[in-house]
């Protein structure tokens, strides 16, 4: 005996019987997915995207905090005077630097490397250009001094100030004799901000993924033309030339030590 | 009469750079004429000067502040014209 359902519809002439909805070939069924983090039991479902991990921020730059050399500039501590002449500006000194304390005045002025607004940023850089110039064998005990102020100017990620500290790096390992060598056991304070910045010889540019966003080099720059390297700007080339300067006056430890920090470091002088 | 002593006859600008022009230069970025002029003021027999290229390394301004020169060259070409030679 057949029951008829309660409420059922009434039966359909088979004429005016619609076929059956199919997908049509070659159509896959559509899976919502969604987008989640990793390491989470959602990841583990079929339909979840995995998101990239987040940025690390390894070129990003730092908050810039007040330096003792601004203080003490503000204070009128310093012996020096802003002189403007044809060139652009020059220090005046007020004292012969030959008279000066070095392990005072310098470690203030290399604290000084980290200001980027004029004109503390131009005396702290002049300033240590003439006191490695005319120092001789004051310079010398005074380097142990001078690593903390070098690790904070690099560590702040500016590109200005990197190009700065560099130029300086350089300058004072040629400024008088041993200090080379004197510089080799505080590498790796002062390496490893370079070693992430060795391969910087473009602008960067931040480019959206539809996962994530990354940073990445973007050496195109159409038809203008690139004077960083003119001008000594390019980052990537500074680095090199002053490793190049670490090895060259470090002594014979210098490229063991410098290639502890930075592997893909090659030899200027074996080569 | 010591030649210190003298005022300059004649005055021409420099067209070319040599190391006289270069020393020339520096005296005038601190103020005075040339070497003369800065040993007759300060009283001095020497100047200090870089021993490797033999230009001039400190002067001593008129306020009494001092003025540091780098060893290499620092007058540009384009500041070579406006350097006074002053001849006795």
């Amino acid at each position: 005996m057949v029951v008829e359902k309660a409420a059922a519809s009434p039966p359909v002439p088979v004429g005016e019987r619609r076929p059956q909805k199919q997908e049509p070939l070659g159509r896959k069924k559509k899976i919502r997915q969604q987008v989640t983090d990793g390491f989470t039991v959602k990841a583990l479902m079929k339909n979840s995207v995995v998101r990239g991990p987040p940025l690390a921020g390894a070129f990003k730059e730092r908050p810039t905090k007040p330096t003792a050399f601004r203080k003490f500039y503000e204070r009128g501590d310093f012996p020096i005077a802003l002189e403007h002449d044809t060139k652009g500006n020059k220090i005046a000194w007020k004292v012969e630097i030959e008279k000066l304390d070095y392990h005072y005045y310098l470690p203030l002025f290399f604290d000084g490397l980290c200001e980027m607004t004029f004109p503390c940023e131009f005396f702290a850089r002049q300033g240590i250009h003439d006191m490695l110039e005319h120092g001789g064998n004051k310079i010398l005990p005074v380097i142990p001094q001078l690593i903390i102020p070098i690790k904070n100017a690099l560590s702040l990620r500016n590109r200005q100030v990197l190009c700065i500290t560099l130029k300086v790096l350089q300058h004072l390992v040629v400024s008088a004799d041993m200090v080379g060598e004197a510089l080799v056991p505080y590498y790796r304070q002062i390496l490893p901000v370079l070693n992430i910045f060795k391969n910087m010889n473009g602008n960067i540019k931040m480019f959206q993924t539809p996962h994530s966003k990354r940073r990445r080099k973007d050496v195109n720059s159409g038809d203008g033309i690139d004077y960083s390297q003119q001008k000594r700007e390019n980052i990537g080339d500074l680095i090199q030339e002053t490793l190049e300067a670490f090895e060259r006056y470090g002594g014979e430890t210098a490229y063991i030590n410098i290639k502890y920090m930075i592997p893909t470091y090659q030899s200027c002088i074996l080569n | 009469m010591a030649k210190a002593d003298l005022k300059p006859k004649s005055i021409r600008h420099a067209k070319n750079w040599s190391d006289e022009v270069e020393n020339l230069y520096r005296f005038q970025q601190a103020g005075y004429r040339d070497e003369f002029e800065y040993k007759q003021v300060k009283q001095v027999d020497t100047v200090e000067c870089w021993p490797e290229t033999g230009f001039v390394k400190k002067l001593q301004r008129r306020d009494n502040t001092y003025y540091y020169y780098n060893k290499q060259r620092e007058c540009e070409d384009k500041e070579v014209h406006k350097v006074k030679v002053y001849v006795y």
